[in-house]
């Protein structure tokens, strides 16, 4: 066996913060290599725990796109058998505006619904003969902001909204939007509380194998007390040794899901009958992924801390 | 060096693990604390390092009271007390050469004044030709001579034993036991605690008698003192 190499303690009176966390980062990486098998069972435990939160992620950031999509089908129409004149339609307008949590408003015109309509019914025109733009109704149309398309928002909306004198009448599909929006609040509350359970469990299992390997190495921490080390210099070389094994697997984890999700995207063509890219599919965001990587360090930070105050009892 | 004043430690509420014990060994003595497995050996040298918190009385320790010591005290304690253990405590994954540079690395030492301090204290030892080896490849002897070295590299002022030739043959427990006098002559007060009766009567030391968790031979009566 070799000697391994030696970082020394530099001296309390010398040492500056960056003597002192070179040293301390130096020792920790000759503790991962001193105790290879155990930080590397460390690390695959976090990798596939991470790597199953970020997949629950990668579905919960689409889910929630394809939602967002759905709800923006909730429009509120409000019909003007005549048309508004110029300066009332801009007033009425602004009013709506000022209601709060209003997304849009767009006006169409007598002659915007009726090209609508001819869009719609493209191939049988036939139905339109006879049919004038005097005869549809002007409407204005509502849409949302995302945190307002629940059911209570929309009725809440809707009930501020009867109160603006000069509104006419009011569709947007009561019953249909409720249960839609039911189902849509339905969903994301699944996707939370599986989320939950599923991060509750992650938790569990990387503290459990942290404090498997800390008590693996407990003679080390005990003989580091007998000769006379103080806690921080007991602790700070685990909690680096956490702290890095956290943002190795968390790395790991986001590799494997960023290679599983480019494969699937260029070979689902090949035997699925939709593009997914075409269908709205994203990775997830840089804000997640560093999200997952300072989860990672932090699982990594906070286990080694919660299994060392076990074993540490200087 | 250290003084226990009417000690009594209890692990459990009706049990005492010491009761009332009086005990004064002076600087540069050599003891050995005698007495059945549970009498208090262990208990007692514990004690002395920091690792038990009497019950009542008073545990002083190179003129320190151990007793009133805060917990951020107690490693500035033990860096002048050397403390070796039947099962060696050795680290398995690390050299000879990092078992015993630990203890000066603790200090703050230099890199390079902890390699000349490990090779010198290995080679009085008479160990210097397994520095670099695992501590899994050496015999009992040796691993009792490492985990030694590691007690005696910096020089303390006291070296705590507990049952250090438990696990040795009789031409090894004479080999360790020249290792603690030789210590001993350099100024080390040693104490060591052994329920092996040979080695004990065989010693023209002062010797400790413990039963059941009290000092029956060799303490002192406060009421004389």
């Amino acid at each position: 066996m070799t000697r391994s190499r030696h970082n020394i303690r530099p001296q309390a009176e010398k040492a500056g913060f960056f003597d002192s966390f070179r040293y301390f980062c130096a020792k920790a990486f000759l503790n991962l290599r001193s105790n290879r098998l155990m930080s590397l069972l460390t690390i695959s435990t976090i990798t596939l725990a991470l790597l199953i939160i970020s997949i629950f992620i990668l579905f919960y950031v689409n889910m929630e796109g394809t939602l967002d999509q759905w709800s923006r089908k909730v429009v509120i129409t409000i019909y003007y058998d005549k048309e508004p004149a110029h300066p009332e339609l801009a007033s009425l307008k602004s009013r709506i505006t000022s209601l709060g949590g209003v997304d849009s408003v767009a006006y169409i015109s007598k002659e915007d619904a009726l090209k609508r309509f001819r869009v719609r019914l493209k191939g049988q025109e036939t139905l339109l003969e006879g049919v004038s733009a005097e005869i549809l109704p002007a409407s204005l149309e509502v849409s949302l902001k995302k945190q307002y398309r629940s059911t209570e928002a929309v009725s809440a909306f809707v009930a501020k909204l009867k109160l603006i004198t000069g509104t006419g009448e009011i569709q947007y599909g009561e019953e249909w939007a409720r249960k839609f929006l039911s189902f849509i609040q339905f969903v994301r509350i699944l996707g939370l509380l599986v989320g939950g359970f599923l991060i509750l469990s992650v938790l569990f299992i990387i503290s459990n194998t942290i404090k498997l390997t800390i008590f693996a190495r407990k003679d080390e921490l005990e003989i580091l007390g007998l000769v006379g080390a103080t806690p921080l210099f007991i602790k700070t070389p685990f909690l680096l040794e956490g702290m890095i094994q956290g943002a190795v697997g968390a790395v790991l984890a986001i590799a494997m899901l960023a290679a599983a999700y480019f494969t699937m995207l260029s070979k689902a063509g090949n035997f699925l009958s939709f593009n997914p890219a075409d269908a709205g599919l994203v990775f997830l965001p840089p804000l997640y992924l560093a999200g997952i990587v300072a989860s990672g360090i932090l699982l990594g930070f906070i286990g080694s801390l919660a299994s060392l105050k076990r074993f540490i009892t200087i | 060096m250290i003084e226990l004043h009417n000690v009594t430690v209890t692990y459990q509420k009706d049990s005492a693990a010491l009761s009332g014990v009086n005990l004064r060994i002076p600087r540069g003595d050599f003891v050995f604390l005698a007495g059945a497995s549970g009498a208090g050996k262990s208990t007692l040298l514990k004690l002395v390092y920091g690792a038990v918190e009497p019950a009542s009385g008073h545990v002083i320790v190179n003129g320190q009271n151990v007793t009133r010591m805060s917990r951020r005290q107690i490693p500035f304690l033990r860096r002048n007390i050397g403390v070796v253990f039947q099962d060696f405590k050795l680290l398995p994954t690390r050299t000879v050469f990092d078992n015993v540079a630990i203890t000066l690395e603790v200090l703050g030492w230099e890199k390079r004044d902890i390699g000349k301090k490990v090779y010198h204290s290995l080679k009085q030892l008479g160990i210097e030709h397994k520095i670099d080896s695992s501590p899994l490849r050496l015999s009992g002897g040796e691993q009792q001579r490492v985990a030694l070295a590691r007690a005696l590299v910096n020089d303390p002022k006291l070296l705590l034993a507990d049952e250090p030739t438990g696990n040795l043959d009789d031409n090894n427990k004479d080999q360790i036991l020249a290792i603690f006098r030789e210590a001993n002559i350099r100024g080390t007060t040693v104490v060591i605690a052994s329920h092996d009766r040979r080695i004990v009567n065989a010693s023209h030391n002062r010797v400790v008698r413990l039963e059941r968790g009290m000092i029956m031979e060799g303490g002192y009566d406060p009421l004389q003192a």
